[in-house]
């Protein structure tokens, strides 16, 4: 079995391994290279409108917060008590805050610090739930049976509520923000990949590598987080939407990052002052990017989930 | 059957150990000792040291941890030294009102979600499908609080036909019961949030159910579109609604909190919240083994449900 086509069955004629094989090209019909999974379900991707528009939003979203302050100018660390709450106009497209802060300016430095937190923490999310999850699903056995049941333990405890109550000592900065959200939301990633791991570690390709003598350490590198990846990206574009709203919550609790630095769950702790007094802008032009970006990773988790989706693929 | 129902609960009593070992953990990271709250910041250590010593705080971890289980095991949650009460008396309290919030909110949602998916599975593709989709994916990506927000600028603000804050005069469940406009915000945000979770995965498991076979055999006998909707395809398709009903305890505490404190209702997300300003761990962590301990009820019961409810899993 070893040597198939090593050598030349019949004199002359090209076999397996040769360079001119196959000798003849197909005929007929439409004949199409078969493309590798992966590509396949980016075709499948991008043929979804929904997906489009959710990509759409984010890139968007990203050049508004990130290369917008470097167009439109604005002064986010300086407080000016005289120009507090006014209505937009000209020179301030948004209005002012409490504060005196430009309001779309303000926007664009809260989108940059939900973007950063929400892509952070959902990385780090899934590094600890991708390397939980294969570890528990090659050990197998009882090692297996406990990990899973710490994760049991931890997905039924309320993640919002511990994290608030971390939150009261450690979420001053991005970073600190993004451990605390990604150090209580990997339990999800990890149950995925470790049941990716215990279907793909009886599959023959395994086998025959463990069989060829290959180490843990490459199974686990080169065939099982490869192969799980799929469930794993589906499940970061959910978390990043997660993590956007649980920050935009502790944000609105007063529990987000330290001022003056500015987030869309801080802008709209004061909401409720804002629309007593009418300021609308205050509130809604934040709230609906809030919305619209929790969409954007929606739509896209949905869309890779049907395009990894063999079963829902058309072809 | 009843083994299962024995495996599932064994499950469940050792995830609620692993649950108040995590909750130690956390208050005696955050605060290994309520001595300075009870004797103020200025204490001299030695009176710390002596107070430690005569409430069992200088004990090692586990024995520490063993009394906590103890405390735990006969519903005593300890003490809240902020508010100079124990936490057992502040739950049972405010859980009524919190409750009734929640199951409120959670019936409304059940009413709108159950006839809504089923609707849009039968007319799949429809503009009033496209509309309902894109509505509940709106939602869905909406927090709580600036829903709450929206529907009190709507009818509070514009329209002053519902107050903005439900009134400092609801101080009981009953209270919360016989106002029920004070409540009917609170109570729609809530509902509206989960409605837009419930919807999607109630008109996908009906677009499942439409596909299956006893529902072209009723078709074919002849009976009518409403009897087949109501007597075949409702019970099926509702099955999965179980399971999410259990699934949705974590998202509805969290609802509470944000909705409480919104609209300034009294119950315990409102009491969270001044918690979370005053330091209040022992509250917090309190709090959090309750909603812990109410997840896995939760999703023992809907376990046990589905198993009851549908013959397949049962005899299966």
């Amino acid at each position: 079995m070893a040597d198939l086509g090593a050598e030349p069955l019949i004199e002359g004629v090209p076999h397996f391994g040769s360079p001119n094989f196959p000798a003849t090209a197909p005929e007929g019909g439409e004949v199409q290279v078969i493309s590798s999974g992966w590509k396949l379900a980016l075709r499948e991707f991008f043929s979804n409108r929904l997906a489009i528009l959710g990509l759409v939003i984010i890139v968007f979203f990203v050049l508004f917060c990130f290369v917008g302050p470097l167009v439109y100018h604005t002064d986010q660390t300086n407080t000016n008590p005289l120009f507090t709450d006014l209505a937009p106009t000209g020179g301030h497209v948004l209005g002012t805050d409490d504060n005196g802060f430009d309001e779309l300016g303000r926007i664009m430095a809260g989108g940059q610090t939900a973007l950063e937190i929400g892509f952070l923490a959902s990385f780090i999310a899934t590094v600890i739930g991708t390397l939980y999850g294969a570890t528990s699903g090659l050990a197998g056995g009882l090692v297996d049976g406990i990990l899973m049941r710490i994760v049991d333990v931890l997905l039924a405890i309320p993640y919002l509520f511990v994290v608030l109550v971390l939150a009261t000592k450690y979420s001053a900065t991005v970073i600190e923000e993004s451990l605390i959200l990604g150090l209580f939301s990997w339990q999800v990633s990890a149950r995925l990949v470790r049941g990716e791991v215990l279907t793909l570690r009886v599959r023959d390709f395994v086998v025959a590598a463990r069989l060829m003598g290959a180490s843990r350490r490459r199974i686990v590198v080169r065939h099982l987080i490869p192969n799980a990846l799929s469930v794993v990206i589906v499940n970061v574009t959910f978390q990043v939407a997660d993590a956007i709203l649980a920050l935009a919550g502790l944000g609105f609790l007063g529990f987000g990052l330290q001022y003056p630095a500015a987030s869309w769950g801080d802008m709209l702790g004061g909401a409720q002052n804002a629309i007593a007094n009418g300021y609308w802008w205050l509130v809604y032009p934040v709230g609906g990017c809030l919305v619209l970006v929790v969409m954007a990773c929606n739509l896209i988790g949905d869309a890779l989930r049907d395009a990894f989706d063999v079963r829902l693929r058309r072809r | 059957m009843t083994g299962y129902i024995v495996r599932r609960m064994i499950v469940a009593v050792i995830v609620t150990i692993g649950i108040a070992a995590i909750t130690f953990l956390l208050l005696h990271a955050l605060a290994a000792s309520p001595a300075n709250a009870v004797l103020g910041e200025k204490a001299t250590p030695q009176a710390i040291a002596a107070w430690n010593r005569e409430h069992g705080y200088d004990r090692s971890l586990i024995a520490q941890f063993g009394s906590y289980l103890g405390d735990l095991a006969q519903l005593n949650f300890g003490r809240s030294y902020k508010l100079g009460q124990s936490i057992s008396a502040l739950f049972s309290e405010n859980a009524g009102r919190s409750a009734y919030l929640s199951g409120a909110s959670l019936v409304l949602a059940l009413i709108v979600a159950i006839p809504l998916g089923i609707a849009q599975a039968v007319k799949r593709n429809s503009p009033g499908d496209y509309i309902a989709t894109t509505l509940s994916f709106t939602l869905y990506a909406m927090p709580s609080f600036f829903l709450g927000l929206i529907l009190i600028q709507l009818f509070a603000l514009d329209l002053h036909v519902l107050p903005a804050l439900v009134s400092d005069n609801i101080t009981t469940t009953w209270g919360a019961v016989t106002h029920p406009d004070q409540l009917l915000l609170p109570v729609v945000t809530l509902a509206a949030v989960t409605v837009a979770s419930f919807s999607r995965y109630m008109r996908s498991s009906a677009l499942d159910a439409l596909a299956q076979d006893y529902i072209r055999l009723a078709r074919a006998k002849g009976l009518s579109q409403r009897v087949v909707l109501t007597r075949h395809l409702l019970r099926n398709a509702c099955l999965p609604m179980i399971t999410l009903i259990g699934l949705s305890i974590p998202a509805l505490l969290a609802g509470n909190l944000f909705v409480e404190v919104l609209f300034n209702y009294q119950g315990l997300g409102l009491l969270f919240y001044n918690a979370l300003g005053n330091e209040d761990y022992p509250y917090l962590l309190a709090y959090i083994v309750l909603g812990g301990v109410l997840t896995v009820i939760g999703n023992l019961i809907a376990d046990i449900a589905v198993t009851v409810a549908d013959p397949r899993i049962r005899l299966g």
